[in-house]
């Protein structure tokens, strides 16, 4: 019977696990220990930390550094804003100098002698 | 007259106050009765002498530096195995121990013929499947280290290990499940006790 078969297991292992020896301590055990702990009561305290000193610093730090993301997400923003409304007004630049003019009217006739070259080397003017 | 566990319990009350109050040397009284427990529970987790003391000797300075967080809401003794407890789990997870099977199926069955002696033969099958524990996957191999430590008490095991006794009787049932299926032979051997008896 399959229930009898683990029951009787079960047994086994209570007894092979439960019926171990007892260990017991070496004689230098305690006197070991009690050094430890007479080095650990002779130790000087663990310094605490100052919160009462570093409490100002850190919530100056903290404003300081609350300030330094809303500035700069201030700006970005604002960056953010003027290039959306930056428009180029290409005709009244121009217009500014007759020097640019003068630029333009040559960067003009250079394209169009280029134009006109690549219609002759490529043969579509001659017919 | 109070009852041994009654005193127990009354001495080291006593000991941890004189503790509390500055008098180093009232520890000891602690250590001293609480040595041997201990050093049987840390064997029980690493199965090395040596280690086991130098693991219960962590615990009882582990023990001191927490004196004051102890809540008396549970008994000393309760809160001491649980310390340790802790203090043996972080131990072996930090430095594993040496020459152990790392898994189950590499524990070697136990040896049949070539030991002749019956009692010998006996006593090394047993020493097989003791060290098998410890192969047993970390959740399922502390309930069983704990429960037979505290002489198959499932409360004080959970206890110690800070969980429900449902938890650690699930678990129990497991690991014995995973043990008997590694070692069939309990089986044989326990039929083989029973029919000595009978006849």
């Amino acid at each position: 019977m399959p229930h009898r078969r683990l029951e009787m297991n079960d047994e086994s292992i209570d007894r092979i696990l439960g019926g171990e020896e007892e260990l017991i301590p070496s004689s230098g055990f305690v006197a070991s220990v009690m050094d430890r702990i007479r080095d650990e009561a002779a130790a000087p305290l663990p310094i605490p930390f100052p919160w009462k000193r570093a409490v100002p610093g850190l919530v100056l730090g903290c404003a300081g550094l609350g300030w330094g993301v809303v500035e700069l997400a201030r700006h970005a923003i604002a960056a953010g804003q003027a290039a959306q409304t930056v428009t180029i007004n290409l005709p009244t630049s121009l217009l500014q100098s007759r020097e640019t003019l003068g630029w333009v009217a040559l960067a003009l006739g250079v394209s169009l002698v280029s134009w006109w070259l690549a219609r002759r080397m490529s043969g579509a003017g001659a017919s | 007259m109070p009852s041994t566990t009654a005193k127990t319990a009354m001495d080291d009350l006593a000991d941890v106050e004189r503790v509390l109050a500055g008098d180093a040397r009232a520890f000891e009284g602690i250590v001293r009765r609480w040595q041997g427990p201990l050093v049987n529970m840390a064997w029980r987790y690493c199965r090395d002498r040596a280690r086991a003391e130098e693991m219960a000797q962590e615990a009882f300075v582990r023990v001191w530096r927490g004196l004051a967080q102890w809540r008396r809401a549970s008994s000393f003794s309760t809160w001491l195995f649980a310390v340790a407890a802790n203090v043996f789990r972080n131990e072996l997870k930090r430095v594993p121990t040496a020459n152990l099977p790392i898994a189950l199926d590499e524990i070697a069955e136990p040896a049949g013929p070539a030991l002749q002696h019956e009692s010998l033969q006996r006593k090394s099958q047993h020493d097989v499947i003791r060290r098998a524990v410890l192969a047993l996957p970390t959740r399922y191999r502390e309930p069983v280290i704990l429960f037979y430590f505290h002489e198959m008490d499932v409360g004080a095991a959970a206890r110690s290990l800070g969980l429900p006794e449902g938890t650690v009787k699930a678990r129990l049932s497991r690991a014995r499940e995973l043990l008997r299926r590694r070692f069939p032979q309990l089986a044989e051997e326990h039929a083989a006790m029973e029919s000595g008896k009978e006849a």
